[in-house]
C-alpha cells in the first residue's frame, strides 16, 4: 500500500511538472510559423511605384493634389486584400548639420495596422533637383597631375586576354581622367620615347606623373632603345632604364596584371620569326623574371647588374581587397569584386633586398603561407627620407585584368576628394515611410 | 510478504502506465515544437530563395537574351538593379501553366495558347527546365518550388457584342485588392480589313477608367462582324505609379483556318504554322515586328516587315509553315501576324506574339506541383518587368519526408 501511495505522489509530481512545463512551453501562433515578409513587401511596393519615378513626383506635390488619390488607389491595388497600409511622408530639413524630419502628409486605408505590422523607409529626391559630384584634380594644389596611359599602336599585350590595350586604355581614361589635371594617351612607342627623354608631349607636367601600362605583362619599348646596352640580358637593361626614369621623374608606374616587365614589345622592330613570347604572340621578346628585378634596381638607384632569374612572385590563390581599398570603392563608387585570384604575388623578402623600397599601400591584403609574406597587389614607394622618388603599383593578379582595380589602387593612393552637392538640400529630399499591417486571422 | 509483492506489482504497473501517458503527452508537445521549427525554417528558406532568384541575374547575366544555358539561376534584369526582372529570362522558363504544345516532332513550352489571340510557344529545348533551375539553386532533391509571376494589375479587354454596327471594347482594370479608378489608358490598335488585307492600319489613343476601373472605347469605323476586320489591341494602364498592360487580338477562325506561331529559338526564329480547317485552302498572311520602348512608344528600329507579300501557308499543298526571322530587340516587342483567305468570303484574323514577358502582360508559372506535399511556405514580392508591375509568388515545400503530426 505504501508503494502505491508513493507512486501516486510521483504521478502528482510528474503531472505538476508537465503542467508547469506546458505553461512555459507556449507554442507560437499559426501566423508566426510562416509570416509574410512585410518589410520586403513594403520595400518592393515602394520600388515598383517608383519604377517610372512616379512616387518621386507625387510625394512632392501638395496634399490636396489629385495625384495623392492616385497613389492611394495604386497602393490599394497592389497589396493583397489582407494587408493594410499607412504611408507617411516627411520633409528632410537640414539645420546646423542636423537632419530634421517634418511631417508632410500621411495616407492610410485603416484605423489600425492589425495584428502584425512592419515598416520600411525610402528616401526620394525631387525630380527638379540634380545631384552631382565634382572630383578634386590630382595636382591642382601641388605638383604632378598628369596621367599617361600607354596606348601604343605599335605594341602588343599579354595577359590582357579578351581585351585590347586600346579598350583598356579607353576604360581607364573614362575612369580616371576626371581626377587628373591632364590625361594623355601615349599613342605609340615614339611618343613613349619622347617622355622617356623628359620631353612633354604637349603642355603637361612630366614630373610626378602616373604612367599606366595597359599591355599587361609586356611593356612597350621605343625603337631607339632596341639596341645595346638596353638590349643586354634580353632587354632587362631597358627595364632598369625604365626604373631609373621612374625614379628620376618621380613617376608612379602602374602594372595592371601579372608579372611586370616580363616582355618588351615593339611590333615595328621585333619582326623576326622568333620574336614572339613563346605563346605565339609576335612582336615581343621575353625578358622573363629579370625584368622586374632590373626595374627595381633602377627604381632604387642601384647600378645595373645582371639580375637574378629566380621568381620574385608566388601563386597565392584567392585574395581580398584591403579595408583601405574597400573604403575607396565606396567613396568613388567603383565596385570590382572584392575577391580576386593572385598568381603573381610579390615576395616581401625579395622586396626588402632593395634599399628604401617600401609597400606604402596594400590594394589587397598581404598573404602569409608559412614560407613568407606575399603582396598580391601593392604600391611601392622609393623613399629618400620624407621624399618619394618613384613608385610602382604592381597588381599581381591572374588574367584577365579588371581595370577598375587599377583605378581603385591609384585613387586609394592619391585620395582625390569628391565635392558632392548636398543631397539633403532643402525641399529636395523626402522620406517616405510605408507601414504594412496584416488584418484577419490569429 | 504476499501483500507487499502485490503492492509492488500494482505500484510498478501504475507507475509504468503513468510514465507512458506522460511521455506521450510530452511527445505531442515536442513534436509540435519540432514541426514548428521545421516549418519556420521552410518559411525562412522560401524568403531567402525568392530574394536569391529576384536579385540575381544568373550566370551568364544575359542568358535570357543570348540563348545560352545558364550555369547560375536568377531572373533579375542585368540592366537594372533591385527587383526588376528580365522579360527574356522569364520567357525562357519552361511553363507549367498549361498543356505542352506539340508540332512536327517538337515539344513547345506553353505560356499562352491563343488566350485572347496571344501566343507564346517556345521550343522546350530552348527553355530552362524546373530540374535545371533546382540544380542551379541547390534545392534539387531537398526542396520543391513553384514560382508564379503574374501582373499586379489585371487588364481585361472584351468585345461588347451589344454594339452591332461597330467595335466597342470594354476594358476593366482591377488590382489585387480593388479596381484602378481613374487610371489612364494608353492604347495601340493595329487593324486590317479583309477587303484590303495587305494594309495594316495603326491607331493610338488615350482614355481613362471610371470609379469602378471600367472604360469603354468606341471604334465607329470598325465592324468585325463576319470576320471582315481583325485587330490587335494593346493597352497600358497607369495610376499612381502602378503600371499594367493588357491585350486582345481577334484570332478569328477563317474557313481556311488560322495561323499558330511557334518561337524556335532565342535568336528570333519564329515558325508560322497553318492550323487548317479545310486542308486544301491556302491562308495568306503578313507579319510585322514592332519594337516597344519603355514609355510605350513604337520604335521601328529593327522591325521586320514582310507586308510586301502576301505570303501564304497551305497545309494541304505541302506548305504547312513559314520560317520567319526577326532581330530580337533589347527592349522587347511584339510580332503582329495578320492572315486571311482570298476568296469570296473575305475573312481575316490577327494574332500577337510578345517577345518578352511583360510586353503584353502574360503570366508565368514555373516549377513543380505542390499537390500532395505536406506543408507549403509562400512569400511574395512586388517586381517590375520593364516597368510593368508584377507580383512574384514563391511556394516552397520540403521533399524530405516528415510527418505532419505525431
Amino acid at each position: 500500500m505504501m508503494r502505491t501511495i508513493e507512486i501516486v505522489l510521483v504521478i502528482i509530481i510528474v503531472l505538476w511538472a508537465f503542467v508547469t512545463a506546458s505553461f512555459f512551453a507556449v507554442l507560437p501562433s499559426p501566423r508566426e510559423v510562416s509570416p509574410l515578409n512585410l518589410r520586403r513587401l513594403a520595400l518592393t511596393t515602394l520600388e515598383v511605384l517608383n519604377t517610372n519615378y512616379s512616387l518621386s513626383e507625387i510625394v512632392f506635390k501638395p496634399p490636396d493634389d489629385p495625384a495623392w488619390n492616385d497613389l492611394r488607389i495604386a497602393l490599394s491595388a497592389c497589396l493583397p486584400p489582407n494587408i493594410v497600409y499607412s504611408l507617411t511622408v516627411y520633409e528632410v530639413l537640414t539645420e546646423n548639420e542636423t537632419e530634421l524630419y517634418e511631417l508632410c502628409t500621411s495616407v492610410s486605408n485603416a484605423e489600425s495596422l492589425g495584428i502584425a505590422s512592419d515598416a520600411v523607409s525610402y528616401l526620394v529626391a525631387s525630380s527638379n533637383v540634380s545631384f552631382y559630384a565634382i572630383p578634386e584634380k590630382i595636382g591642382e594644389h601641388g605638383v604632378g597631375g598628369t596621367l599617361y596611359i600607354l596606348n601604343c599602336s605599335d605594341a602588343r599585350g599579354w595577359w590582357i586576354t579578351g581585351y585590347t590595350a586600346h579598350s583598356l586604355a579607353q576604360d581607364l581614361y573614362n575612369l580616371l581622367s576626371p581626377y587628373f589635371t591632364k590625361t594623355i594617351m601615349v599613342q605609340n612607342t615614339t611618343a613613349l620615347g619622347k617622355i622617356l627623354r623628359g620631353e612633354p608631349l604637349s603642355d603637361e607636367i612630366l614630373r610626378d606623373a602616373v604612367v599606366i601600362n595597359t599591355f599587361g605583362e609586356a611593356v612597350p619599348i621605343p625603337t631607339e632603345y632596341c639596341k645595346a646596352p638596353y638590349s643586354n640580358d634580353n632587354y632587362a637593361r631597358y627595364c632598369h632604364f625604365l626604373g631609373n626614369m621612374t625614379r628620376i621623374y618621380n613617376w608612379t608606374w602602374a602594372s595592371i596584371v601579372g608579372y611586370p616587365f616580363y616582355y618588351v614589345t615593339n611590333t615595328g622592330y621585333f619582326t623576326g620569326p622568333n620574336d614572339q613570347n613563346s605563346w605565339g604572340i609576335f612582336g615581343m621578346i621575353m625578358v622573363a623574371q629579370r625584368g622586374m628585378y632590373a626595374f627595381l634596381q633602377g627604381l632604387t638607384n642601384i647600378a645595373y647588374v645582371t639580375p637574378d632569374t629566380s621568381n620574385i612572385h608566388k601563386s597565392v590563390g584567392v585574395v581580398s581587397l584591403s579595408s583601405q581599398a574597400l573604403e575607396s570603392c565606396d567613396y568613388y563608387g567603383i565596385y570590382p569584386s572584392p575577391n580576386q585570384t593572385s598568381t603573381r604575388a610579390i615576395s616581401k623578402s625579395k622586396i626588402q633586398n632593395y634599399p628604401n623600397l617600401n609597400a606604402s599601400l596594400h590594394v589587397f591584403d598581404p598573404v602569409s603561407d608559412g614560407e613568407g609574406i606575399y603582396y598580391p597587389g601593392s604600391l611601392y614607394n622609393h623613399r629618400i627620407g620624407a621624399r618619394i622618388e618613384g613608385s610602382l603599383l604592381a597588381l599581381g593578379l591572374t588574367r584577365t585584368p579588371d581595370i577598375r582595380l587599377t583605378a581603385v589602387g591609384l585613387l586609394s593612393y592619391y585620395k582625390p576628394r569628391l565635392y558632392r552637392s548636398e543631397y539633403t538640400a532643402s525641399n529636395a529630399t523626402r522620406l517616405v515611410v510605408l507601414q504594412l499591417g496584416v488584418v484577419g486571422g490569429v | 510478504m504476499t501483500g507487499s509483492t502485490i503492492d509492488h506489482l500494482i505500484s510498478l504497473t501504475v507507475f509504468i502506465g503513468a510514465l507512458l501517458v506522460f511521455i506521450s503527452l510530452f511527445n505531442q508537445t515536442l513534436q509540435t515544437a519540432i514541426l514548428y521549427q521545421r516549418q519556420r525554417y521552410l518559411a525562412t528558406k522560401c524568403n531567402d530563395l525568392l530574394d536569391n532568384i529576384m536579385l540575381n541575374p544568373g550566370i551568364p547575366s544575359d542568358w535570357g537574351e543570348s540563348g545560352n544555358v545558364p550555369i547560375g539561376f536568377g531572373l533579375q534584369d542585368p540592366k537594372f538593379t533591385h527587383y526588376a526582372l528580365s522579360p527574356f529570362s522569364l520567357m525562357r522558363l519552361l511553363s507549367f501553366a498549361g498543356n505542352r504544345a506539340y508540332y512536327n516532332g517538337t515539344w513547345y513550352s506553353n505560356v499562352s495558347w491563343g488566350v485572347n489571340g496571344g501566343y507564346l510557344f517556345l521550343r522546350e529545348s530552348e527553355c530552362v527546365s524546373y530540374d535545371l533551375a533546382s540544380k542551379l539553386l541547390g534545392t534539387n532533391g531537398t526542396y520543391g518550388f513553384r514560382l508564379t509571376i503574374m501582373p499586379t494589375v489585371n487588364v481585361t479587354i472584351v468585345e461588347d457584342q451589344s454594339a452591332a454596327d461597330h467595335l466597342r471594347l470594354n476594358i476593366t482594370v482591377i488590382g489585387q485588392n480593388s479596381p484602378l479608378a481613374g487610371a489612364s489608358i494608353k492604347y495601340l490598335l493595329y487593324r486590317i480589313s479583309a477587303s484590303i488585307p495587305n494594309f495594316v492600319n495603326f491607331t493610338t489613343g488615350m482614355a481613362s477608367t471610371d470609379a469602378l476601373g471600367f472604360a469603354s472605347l468606341e471604334f465607329h469605323n470598325m465592324n468585325v462582324s463576319q470576320n471582315k476586320m481583325a485587330y490587335v489591341f494593346i493597352a497600358r494602364v497607369s495610376a499612381g505609379g502602378l503600371y499594367g498592360v493588357g491585350y486582345l487580338a481577334r484570332n478569328a477562325v477563317t474557313n481556311a483556318g488560322t495561323i499558330v506561331p511557334y518561337v524556335e529559338n532565342s535568336n528570333g526564329t519564329i515558325l508560322l504554322v497553318h492550323n487548317p480547317v479545310d486542308s486544301n485552302a491556302a491562308l495568306h498572311f503578313n507579319a510585322s515586328f514592332y519594337v516597344l520602348s519603355s514609355n510605350f512608344q513604337i520604335a521601328n528600329g529593327g522591325v521586320l516587315n514582310i507586308t510586301s507579300g502576301p505570303w501564304l501557308v497551305n497545309y494541304g499543298d505541302g506548305k504547312p509553315s513559314f520560317v520567319l526571322q526577326i532581330q530580337p530587340p533589347n527592349n522587347g516587342g511584339f510580332l503582329v501576324v495578320s492572315y486571311w483567305k482570298e476568296d469570296g468570303k473575305n475573312e481575316c484574323g490577327m494574332v500577337v506574339v510578345p517577345w518578352g514577358i511583360g510586353i503584353i502582360g502574360l503570366s508565368i508559372v514555373f516549377g513543380g506541383d505542390s499537390a500532395g506535399q505536406g506543408w507549403v511556405a509562400t512569400d511574395i514580392r512586388q517586381v517590375a518587368v520593364r516597368g510593368i508591375a508584377y507580383q512574384a509568388r514563391l511556394a516552397l515545400w520540403s521533399l524530405e519526408s516528415y510527418e505532419m503530426m505525431g
